[in-house]
């Protein structure tokens, strides 16, 4: 019989518009705002409009209830629970950037501007509601191509120039290799579809391993790498972030990072409904190279970041190393097949909470420097934020906030995330012949790592409350990126004294962990 | 509105929100006068809805308990903390009581915090903190988590860290700060590890109510059980100025003296006694853990009331009482095996709550006259002010003649309690009866040692010729009427509650017998709960001590004047003045080692620190060595990529093809 004759597929196909409708909202006012664009060009006008396309969004992600597609080897989209999580984290942080960005954005630009943030946060929703290669492909480049533009767009200089053609040069290479890696993908399975690519897999590699897969996998990693700046696909990150606009680094460290993380997890397998088989366990070495990855990416960014003196190298460093520490949570996950026990704390589940943590600090940190940054007193060095205690108390309360939430102290939300993934290596399972006690050197190494991170962040501190400055930080007016940096300093430790909210939701959206701790503990 | 927890969540709401509300007043002159206004208001507010909550737990039927829903505060792994309440007798009595002192004290500070129209520098701060702390205490009693009663604890530490340092620029009042915060958390690390070894026995809980049953249906074996009592002991001696953690109190006078009221009578020395009550059930099935805190109340009991007979600055002789009483509670508490856990901690209780009266209006008296006498508080330097302060002459005696002891006075009744629960103890065929009979003989020799310490600064203070040290300049007088009228209000306190809750009506032993973690530690017991009389025996030999005291004191004393100390008995005098030199012992002991150990570690300290200089140095090292590759060449980072790329995919081929 003809595939497209079966009614199950005809169903799940013609159902898929429904399960995107928020993303086709954002989309739809990201078009709007692009052709109107030309006609008014108003900064108030399109903040406003994409602040009215976002609110819409929620509130058509909050009403449209959906169900499964009733034939998922054939479904290109998947609205599970972790689908759902990643489209609200991507929504909030829609309209967390509109106002984190407002200084970045002039009237001749306002509409390309939020035009492509609209459409950057539909990818990273569509990322986390992916069933197949090639929505998986579109949805990470609807992430990649807007930022090439973003980056280029507000300021014409020449090191942000620079930063958008090596940023643009290498995201390419990038997504070749992922494309090669999906094509072998395509050639061993023999369908585009993930959940049959993953069922296939798991069945073939649990008899025999086949090595074409495990080529494909190995590229994807090293495509995805790029995208959460991982050891060694990292080195754009120092210089773009050091010569592009705030704003859109702002998105840069943490909207890529979310669609990275969350794709890496859909494709081995790790968001399934049947985590205890996975299609690259073990025995594959994948979690072994995760591993190395993990260690790796933390190690070199906590070091390199030691010897910068640009705040804007040194969070590009931080955010490499904070992709090593996410790095724990999918070599976590994926040692649940080889558990006798359950875990108490699940990979996944960390990894969002981490995540979630981590969006707020940095982007809160960024949000910061944009604030201070006026264009005859740039903030470049750490050095410029110095006497900011007291000239611009609660800014630097809330960058505060926000370093010591990088560090991990405790009652900030970084530890919470900290904690989560630090357990969930501790209590994994140290019985495979591969792995054996290298979870719990994992979590060793993190917590160096931690300690060398101190450093550095406690250094910003300092500088902001010891020292007194040569020039006084400039009085800035961009009141709604002030706004975002307080409201996410709140957000950061709201979380830190009570991150039960957050990790329920988590839990929730990963469904084995959820279980799991169900029967252990309650 | 009218139940119970939404009552006790209001208080708390309340009285965090007057904190929160006084800390924004800073700003202007003209708020900061009114920076008394929200902690007052809110005070006397939760005052009433304490007695309301009082009277519902009253109504309620056979089980007076309410535990609201646990909120998870965090979790990880199997250690839960919950945000969980509990109202039962218990701590519905703390309640009132606290905030209904908290609330007389507030407004007497807004007299005593100012000179005529000038307020003090730190006034904001004052009330401000003082909101934190009562809230804090009231957090502490409501608890039904032990973090979070944890929580609540280290609160009311720091609260009474800055009030007790709240004149930061005297360094003598940095050091008793300094020296409160530290010696309680040495006892506080006791009650952590405490806590902790009991979540381990008590499967994995930390709520309350779920741990002593859990522990009541399954017990650990008793040497585990006894080590886990001990340890919260070991908070409540640092909390509660127990021997040998009590040196913190006497220094605490540096604060601001209505804060010394507040640390005696209602927040923070009582939570060690409430936290013993309140682990009755815990307590009850370890006879050794009794007996430990029996002694230990007996030995500062007595040491207190001797250290008291000597000091000249009036404040001391009251630190070093409420330190002696406290004594008293902790005896009671450690009979709580022999007689019924009922009677045991009723007379613990009932005595906290009376001298919460005596004690909040002693202290608030003797700051009224601090305030009038330009803040000297030696007796030697004053007296026979009874004619220059007669209302506060007239309170001070109501607060002295019911610490002594004197009959129908408050005091007379609870103390009578706690000496009767001893008379049963040692009565009973109890294996540590004879200890309790050389506990009552200690015991009642402090009752004697009490009237005549209370009386001789009695004597001191306001009888004999009028003499007025000079800081007082040619104005004393009178306290205004925002310090008279709470001294009025607790005097009446001191004089009546005692027989009106008491003897009366047994209000309050019936009404706190109803708890029902009391009385699972009294099904544990299995004593039959003595039956309500009154002990003319216990009672007539303790007002003849009491009396004797008085006398003595009178005799000595009477005249006023300066202190003269017949020969015979000045070694005696001068052992009491220099405290035991227990200070001097301890310096002795315990700093002088410790100073040394400090300054070998110093050395050690070093050496570790070139070794960790060496140590950090290695990542800014390792950083150098990579740093080159970061060279800004697009096409390098690309290359970089792809080898990457090859390395993972050699790796991966020559791990599988092994």
């Amino acid at each position: 019989m003809y595939p497209l004759t079966d009614p199950l597929t005809q169903q799940t196909l013609t159902g898929v518009f429904r399960l995107v409708l928020p993303e086709i909202v954002l989309i739809g006012t990201a078009c709007l705002v692009f052709l109107l664009g030309s006609l008014y060009n108003r900064r108030w006008l399109w903040f406003l409009g994409s602040l009215l396309g976002v609110v819409v969004a929620a509130v058509v992600a909050g009403v449209v209830k959906t169900g499964m597609p009733p034939a998922m080897t054939v479904a290109p989209i998947i609205p599970d629970a972790t689908a759902g999580f990643v489209r609200w984290l991507a929504i909030i942080s829609a309209a967390v950037f509109l106002f984190v960005t407002w200084p970045e954005v002039n009237r001749t630009n306002a509409a390309e501007y939020y035009g492509c943030l609209l459409v950057t946060v539909a990818g990273v929703s569509l990322v986390g509601r992916a069933n197949d290669l090639i929505t998986l492909f579109l949805a990470l480049e609807l992430i990649s191509i807007p930022t090439y533009i973003l980056l280029y767009l507000p300021s014409q200089t020449r090191p942000s120039q620079e930063a958008a053609a090596k940023y643009f040069l290498l995201s390419i290479l990038s997504s070749a290799v992922l494309l090669f890696g999906f094509s072998y993908l395509y050639g061993v399975t023999g369908t585009t579809n993930l959940t049959a690519i993953i069922e296939g897999l798991t069945k073939a590699n649990a008899e025999r391993l086949s090595p074409m897969s495990l080529l494909a996998v190995v590229m994807v990693i090293a495509a995805v790498g790029f995208r959460v700046a991982a050891v060694p696909f990292h080195f754009y990150a120092p210089d773009v972030y050091e010569g592009s606009p705030a704003g859109v680094v702002a998105q840069l460290a943490f909207l890529p990072k979310v669609a990275g993380f969350v794709a890496l997890a859909r494709i081995l397998g790790l968001l399934t409904t049947d985590p205890r088989h996975l299609p690259f366990d073990a025995s594959t070495q994948v979690p072994l190279l995760l591993w190395i990855l993990a260690v790796v990416t933390m190690s070199v960014g906590n070091i390199l970041a030691l010897l910068q003196d640009n705040i804007r190298r040194m969070l590009a460093y931080s955010s490499v190393a904070h992709a090593g520490y996410m790095l724990i949570g999918l070599v976590v996950a994926s040692s649940l097949p080889d558990a006798k026990g359950r875990p108490g704390v699940g990979g996944v589940d960390a990894l969002l909470v981490y995540l979630v943590a981590y969006g707020a600090m940095t982007v809160g940190a960024f949000a910061v420097i944009l604030f201070l940054s006026t264009p005859d007193r740039p903030v470049e060095s750490v050095d410029d934020l110095a006497g900011l205690g007291q000239s611009h108390p609660i800014t630097a309360g809330s960058m505060a906030v926000f370093m010591l939430s990088l560090i991990g102290m405790p009652l900030t939300a970084g530890f919470a995330g900290k904690f989560l993934l630090f357990v969930g290596a501790f209590s994994a399972p140290a019985d495979t012949l591969t792995m054996r006690h290298l979870y719990q050197t994992l979590a060793v190494i993190a917590a160096v790592n931690a300690a060398i991170g101190a450093y550095y962040y406690l250094r910003v501190i300092g500088v902001m409350y010891l020292r007194s400055p040569i020039r006084p930080a400039a009085s800035s007016r961009a009141i709604p990126t002030w706004l975002a940096a307080v409201a996410l300093a709140g957000f950061t430790l709201f979380f830190g004294f009570y991150p039960n909210p957050l990790e329920k939701a988590a839990r929730k959206a990963v469904p084995v962990a959820a279980g799991s701790r169900t029967a252990e503990n309650r | 509105m009218y139940d119970p927890l939404g009552l006790a969540f209001t208080i708390l709401g309340l009285l965090l929100g007057a904190t929160v509300l006084t800390a924004l007043l800073s700003g202007t002159v003209v708020l900061k006068r009114a920076a008394h206004w929200p902690l007052i208001i809110a005070c006397g507010t939760s005052a009433v809805l304490a007695i309301l909550l009082l009277l519902q737990v009253w109504k309620a039927g056979t089980v007076p308990r309410f535990v609201s829903d646990p909120i998870t505060w965090f979790a990880a792994g199997k250690l839960t903390a919950s945000v969980s309440l509990v109202v039962d007798p218990l701590s519905s009595i703390m309640l009132a009581m606290i905030t209904f002192i908290a609330t007389w004290i507030a407004i007497f500070s807004s007299g005593y915090m100012r000179e005529g129209h000038r307020i003090d520098r730190g006034y904001v701060r004052y009330f401000a903190v003082m909101g934190l702390f009562v809230f804090s205490m009231c957090g502490l009693v409501l608890a039904n988590n032990f973090l979070l009663l944890m929580g609540f604890w280290e609160g009311v530490g720091l609260c009474s860290y800055l009030l007790i340092g709240y004149y930061y620029d005297k360094p003598s009042a940095a050091a008793a700060a300094r020296k409160a915060f530290l010696v309680t958390r040495l006892g506080d690390i006791g009650f952590l590890l405490g806590i902790f070894l009991l979540w381990k026995v008590g499967g994995w809980n930390t709520d309350l109510t779920a741990l002593f049953d859990h522990i009541q249906k399954s017990p650990p074996d008793p040497t585990t059980l006894t080590t886990a009592c001990l340890l919260l002991f070991c908070g409540a001696v640092g909390k509660s100025a127990q021997f040998p953690l009590y040196v913190w109190l006497p220094d605490a006078m540096e604060g601001p003296t209505p804060v010394s009221a507040l640390i005696h009578a209602a927040t923070m020395v009582t939570a060690g006694v409430y936290l013993i009550a309140r682990c009755a059930p815990l307590f009850a099935l370890v006879p050794d853990a009794q007996l430990v805190v029996a002694w230990i109340g007996g030995i500062t009991a007595a040491l207190a009331a001797f250290i008291a007979v000597a000091q000249t600055d009036l404040k001391r002789v009251l630190a070093y009482s409420t330190v002696s009483q406290l004594g008293y509670m902790f005896i009671a508490l450690g009979t709580m095996g022999a007689v019924s856990p009922l009677f045991a901690v009723t007379a613990a209780m009932f005595h906290l709550f009376t001298h919460a009266f005596f004690k909040a209006l002693l202290f608030l008296a003797s700051g009224s006259v601090m305030h009038a006498m330009g803040n000297v508080i030696d007796m030697r330097r004053f007296g026979g002010l009874r004619r220059v302060m007669p209302v506060t002459h007239l309170t001070f005696l109501c607060g002295a003649l019911a610490l002594a002891g004197v009959p129908v006075l408050s005091g007379f009744w609870s103390k009578d309690m706690i000496l009767e629960a001893l008379q049963f103890g040692s009565a009973g065929a109890h294996a540590n009866a004879g200890s309790f009979y050389a506990l009552l003989l200690i015991a009642l020799a402090t009752a004697g040692l009490t009237a005549f310490y209370t009386f001789r600064a009695y004597f001191l203070t306001f009888w004999g010729e009028t003499r007025v040290p000079e800081e007082a300049g040619h104005h004393a007088h009178e306290s205004p009427s925002s310090m008279v009228f709470p001294l009025l209000v607790l005097a009446v306190g001191a004089i009546g509650v005692g027989v009106v809750a008491g003897p009366a009506t047994h209000w309050f032993g019936d009404f706190l017998a109803r708890t029902p973690s009391l009385r699972q530690a009294a099904t544990i017991v299995g004593v039959a709960e003595p039956a309500p009389h009154f002990n003319w025996g216990i009672a007539g030999v303790s007002t003849l001590l009491a009396l004797g005291g008085v006398g003595l004191a009178g005799l000595a004393y009477g005249n006023g004047g300066p202190e003269r100390v017949p020969v015979a008995i000045e070694p005696v005098f001068t052992l009491s003045r220099n405290k035991l030199y227990v200070d001097e012992v301890y310096s002795a002991l315990l700093v002088r080692p410790i100073e040394w150990l400090g300054a070998m570690a110093r050395v050690f300290d070093q050496f570790l620190d070139a070794l960790a200089r060496l140590i950090s140095a290695v990542p800014g090292f390792l950083g150098g060595l990579i740093r080159p590759i970061q060279n800004g060449l697009v096409q390098f980072y690309a290359l970089a990529m792809a080898l990457g790329l090859a390395v993972f995919l050699s790796f991966v081929v020559f791990l599988i093809s092994r």
